[in-house]
């Protein structure tokens, strides 16, 4: 196996990640009943999944003990859809910036 | 001796030179066959029959227009006919056309002797012949599309078309879609993992280059266009609003999902022959690309910024000026990698030994027509300009000049210059100028009138036109250089003929070329190569011949492993065939071909399952094979999962009528249903944990693990469908049952899926079948897990969290 870093995570490190994932789905449901967190709380929650996707991603996924052609092939897609589906939002109004 | 070297001691019956095989045989050879030479062959001559079909559309499209008010056709039928031959031409001939290039040339231009996934290669094939023939079964049907190769909604609903035309028409592409990914997935590992040694990236000849590029596009841009014909079937088959305006249903949305697709597919169709053309004019000029680094770079370039130009197809859609503005500079923008390789092409005949043979003129050919194709196209990059042409036979002409002044004259330049290398045979030069004559003559004059024609306001999809119009006379001109295109086509049919049947044998090297594809004998061996070439850099092969440094010692006799043939590939078309007519049928026939194709996509994958040549599949990135593909594929799921869930978001807020998503999403039961599907990601990753270290006992029992947590999401899943169900909220319901229930639905389906290919490979352990030498398949099972997990997290946050 190509392993960048020549490490791999053990299973005590899968454990650890398991429960930050619980711990930040816990705050991300928790947060919505927060009324003082109203004005941040699209970000916020953003934010909180961003997390839990790299997470998963970078330990379940091993795309950080494995080659970086491996990240170009997912992350360059993953970046490109983003910003595509980003402009569609934006050209059908989501976002009511370009209104018709 | 092997089961797979026994096979491949039968005689070759495909090779056109080779004693003749029973029928039988023969037949069985094709139908199972996985080499990709073989492949490519099958893919030429079906592209090449349904390139003859889309001409005489073409045909009969310009025999109604030859004259002011003729009856030729009637207006439904003409309708149809420059459906299909959009479609056709697009999907069914120039595609596959250059897939037969990517089939047959591709490994032997990286020193490979096969692709990467020999039955996979097939599979592509049989679906797309699947598709080809679906799509036109239409006209048995009686009921061929009529909506345009674009298909815009809500021309294409039922209510507009209550024929099955557009059921046709959808179906087929998105069996054709299946076909192009599979294949796209294939060739990006090939090209990456499959490599001869030494054959870095920027050693590889152009022509893999933009095939390289063409894969991704194909990847990337073909997740759209199926969540758009999705959207489109579930409105014409089960009475969704994707495209329902009194529904808040936005027409646009269906114009952009096809466009987003729509546009990097014209780059899909042209850059292959681009690459062509950076093959043909070096050996022609004997002399090397100029600037190829460059040459490559702006491939790759088009490639990235063929996504951000889409809308340049919607200016008259009503975008507002803002939108417009910005894709108009984008489109501006694109022209330039493009124009450099003009000129980087002309800098590579400049000053070189030129040898005008039938491949150097087709290519020429292109240089020329491409670049009039160009420059109308830069003139549609403005909007207020655009406006004018746009729906004119002004565009008309533009996409011909790129089409087939561009694409089909490229083919045609690889058709010549890699024949003698298929057959074996010279096609004959003279005949070959007169075809490149006769196609040159006949084009120019059928699609450069068409520029007059638009500029004077004739539009696109008319059936007939007056008299007082003024536009008979070129229209009768175009007529006969239509004709003239058919002719040329003709003759290259005869010239084919004739060399197949008694064509002046080929050597190895007929034209002192650069490539690796010449340093083996006319036609290949099933081998491809008997040793693994050296590679000494860009035109590897060239330097070899004349370069200072001697060869380098081959290497040691190696143990060549064949793939073997396979018959699974046909049983999935078969299957898929079978659902398709059976979704226009009766539903039961659609259970009866997916039986089929699931039973065969089972057999498929587990037909080499204890090989021991397919154990380890470890590639030139020192990455196994399997693991690429699927890291390549979940790049093409995020743009599908993108769509879907850009899709709901931008429809958000938009329904007529209730329930809202506040008003009966369960935030706390999906709480536990997500907090499952992370813990079953947990599980997995024990799972593939326990198979590498061989643990048997914790293998099976987190393998199950995992798919026991899918199955309770499922669960859940199927109790939140019909509580709300019961509370009102349907498909039907209003815009957000629609694509609430599509983007959690087709999740769904994906974690069903995963549950199924994991309970396979924990019965696989049962039975003592799945041990330490398998870890890449449960590795590879896992990143399609975590996938799926990581989807929901982001559906979790978008649709039930932010309020």
């Amino acid at each position: 196996m190509n392993n960048r870093t020549g490490a791999h995570a053990t299973v005590w490190t899968y454990l650890k990640v398991a429960l930050v994932l619980t711990g930040v789905t816990i705050l991300e449901v928790g947060s919505i009943y927060i009324r003082q967190l109203t004005p941040i709380i699209v970000p916020l929650l953003l934010v909180m999944s961003a997390a839990k996707f790299a997470l998963v991603v970078l330990f379940f996924m091993h795309l950080r003990y494995d080659s970086r052609v491996l990240t170009l092939l997912f992350c360059g897609p993953l970046l490109l859809a983003s910003s595509i589906a980003i402009a569609l939002m934006t050209l059908t109004g989501a976002f009511l910036v370009f209104g018709r | 001796m092997t089961r797979v070297e026994r096979r491949h001691r039968a005689p070759l019956a495909g090779h056109p030179r080779s004693a003749p095989a029973p029928w039988v045989l023969a037949t069985a050879s094709w139908l199972t066959t996985v080499d990709h030479k073989r492949i490519g062959i099958l893919y030429g001559v079906t592209a090449f029959a349904f390139f003859l079909l889309g001409g005489l559309e073409a045909l009969v499209i310009r025999l109604q227009l030859a004259a002011p008010g003729a009856h030729v056709v009637s207006a439904g039928t003409y309708n149809a006919l420059f459906t299909m031959h959009g479609t056709t031409m697009v999907f069914l001939a120039i595609m596959p056309l250059n897939a037969a290039f990517f089939n047959y040339m591709v490994p032997l231009l990286i020193g490979a002797r096969d692709v990467a996934f020999p039955r996979l290669n097939a599979l592509s094939y049989w679906i797309f012949l699947v598709g080809g023939l679906f799509l036109n079964a239409s006209f048995l049907a009686g009921t061929p599309p009529d909506v345009g190769w674009f298909g815009y909604a809500n021309l294409t609903s039922k209510q507009f078309s209550p024929t099955q035309g557009v059921d046709f028409w959808l179906l087929s592409l998105l069996i054709l879609g299946v076909s192009s990914m599979i294949a796209a997935i294939n060739f990006i590992v090939t090209i990456l993992n499959m490599h001869a040694p030494g054959m870095r990236l920027m050693r590889m000849p152009v022509f893999v280059w933009m095939t390289l590029v063409v894969q991704f596009l194909i990847v990337l841009a073909f997740p759209p266009i199926t969540v758009g014909l999705i959207f489109l079937m579930f409105d014409r088959f089960f009475s969704t609003h994707f495209y329902d305006v009194a529904a808040g249903g936005d027409l646009h949305l269906w114009q952009h999902l096809f466009w987003i697709f729509g546009h990097p597919e014209v780059y899909i169709l042209i850059l292959p022959a681009f690459g062509i053309v950076s093959e043909v004019l070096p050996t022609f000029a004997r002399k090397p690309l100029f600037g190829a680094p460059v040459v490559i770079y702006s491939g790759v370039l088009i490639g990235f910024f063929g996504f951000g130009v889409w809308s340049h197809h919607m200016f008259a859609a009503g975008m507002g000026p803002v939108a417009d503005a910005a894709f108009s500079v984008a489109t501006m923008l694109i022209a330039i990698p493009t124009g450099v390789k003009i000129f980087n092409w002309l800098a590579t005949l400049w000053g070189g030994t030129i040898r005008a043979t039938t491949a150097l003129h087709f290519a020429v050919g292109l240089v020329g027509l491409f670049t009039i194709g160009g420059l109308s196209g830069i003139m549609h990059a403005s909007p207020p300009v655009d406006l004018q042409q746009t729906d004119s036979y002004f565009v008309v002409a533009h996409l011909h000049y790129v089409l087939i002044g561009g694409s089909l004259f490229g083919l045609f330049a690889g058709a010549y210059y890699w024949w003698p290398k298929m057959t074996g045979r010279f096609l004959d030069e003279r005949l070959g100028k007169l075809n490149f004559w006769i196609l040159f003559a006949g084009f120019n004059t059928t699609f450069f009138p068409q520029h007059y024609l638009g500029a004077i306001g004739m539009p696109r999809r008319i059936y007939t036109y007056a008299e007082a119009t003024g536009w008979t006379l070129w229209n009768a001109v175009s007529t006969v250089g239509a004709f003239g295109i058919a002719a040329g086509v003709l003759v290259f049919m005869v010239n084919a003929w004739r060399s197949l049947r008694a064509g002046a044998p080929a050597p190895a090297d007929p034209w002192d070329g650069r490539t690796l594809e010449w340093r083996t004998s006319s036609p290949p061996p099933p081998h491809d190569f008997d040793t693994i070439p050296p590679i000494l850099g860009r035109d590897t092969f060239w330097r070899e011949k004349y370069g200072p440094r001697g060869v380098p010692p081959a290497p040691a006799h190696e143990r060549i492993h064949l793939p073997a043939p396979s018959h699974w590939p046909v049983v999935v078309g078969l299957g898929m065939a079978v659902s398709a007519v059976g979704a226009l049928t009766h539903g039961t026939i659609v259970l009866v071909g997916a039986l089929v194709t699931v039973v065969g996509i089972f057999r498929f994958a587990l037909e080499h399952h204890r090989t021991p040549a397919h154990a380890h599949q470890i590639g030139g990135l020192g990455l196994d094979h399997r693991k690429v593909a699927m890291w390549v594929f979940l790049g093409s799921e995020c743009f599908l999962f993108g769509t879907l869930i850009a899709t709901y978001l931008a429809y958000r807020g938009k329904s007529v009528v209730g329930p809202e998503p506040h008003e009966i999403l369960n935030i706390p039961l999906t709480t536990i249903s997500t907090f499952d599907l992370l813990m079953s990601s947990l599980l997995m990753v024990l799972a593939l944990a326990a198979v590498e270290r061989d643990d048997r006992r914790q293998a099976r029992l987190w393998l199950f693990g995992t798919a026991f947590f899918g199955l309770i999401f499922l669960g859940f899943q199927a109790w939140e469908f019909t509580q709300f169900v019961g509370e009102g909220l349907t498909l039907q319901r209003n815009l957000f049952g629609s694509t609430f229930f599509v983007l959690t639905g087709f999740h769904g389906g994906h974690v069903t899926v995963g549950v199924v290919w994991l309970l396979s490979l924990w019965l696989l352990d049962l039975r003592g079948r799945l041990g330490a030498t398998d870890a890449v398949k449960v590795e590879v099972a896992g990143l399609y897990w975590h996938f799926v997990d990581v989807v929901w997290i982001v559906i979790f946050t978008l649709v039930y969290l932010i309020p």
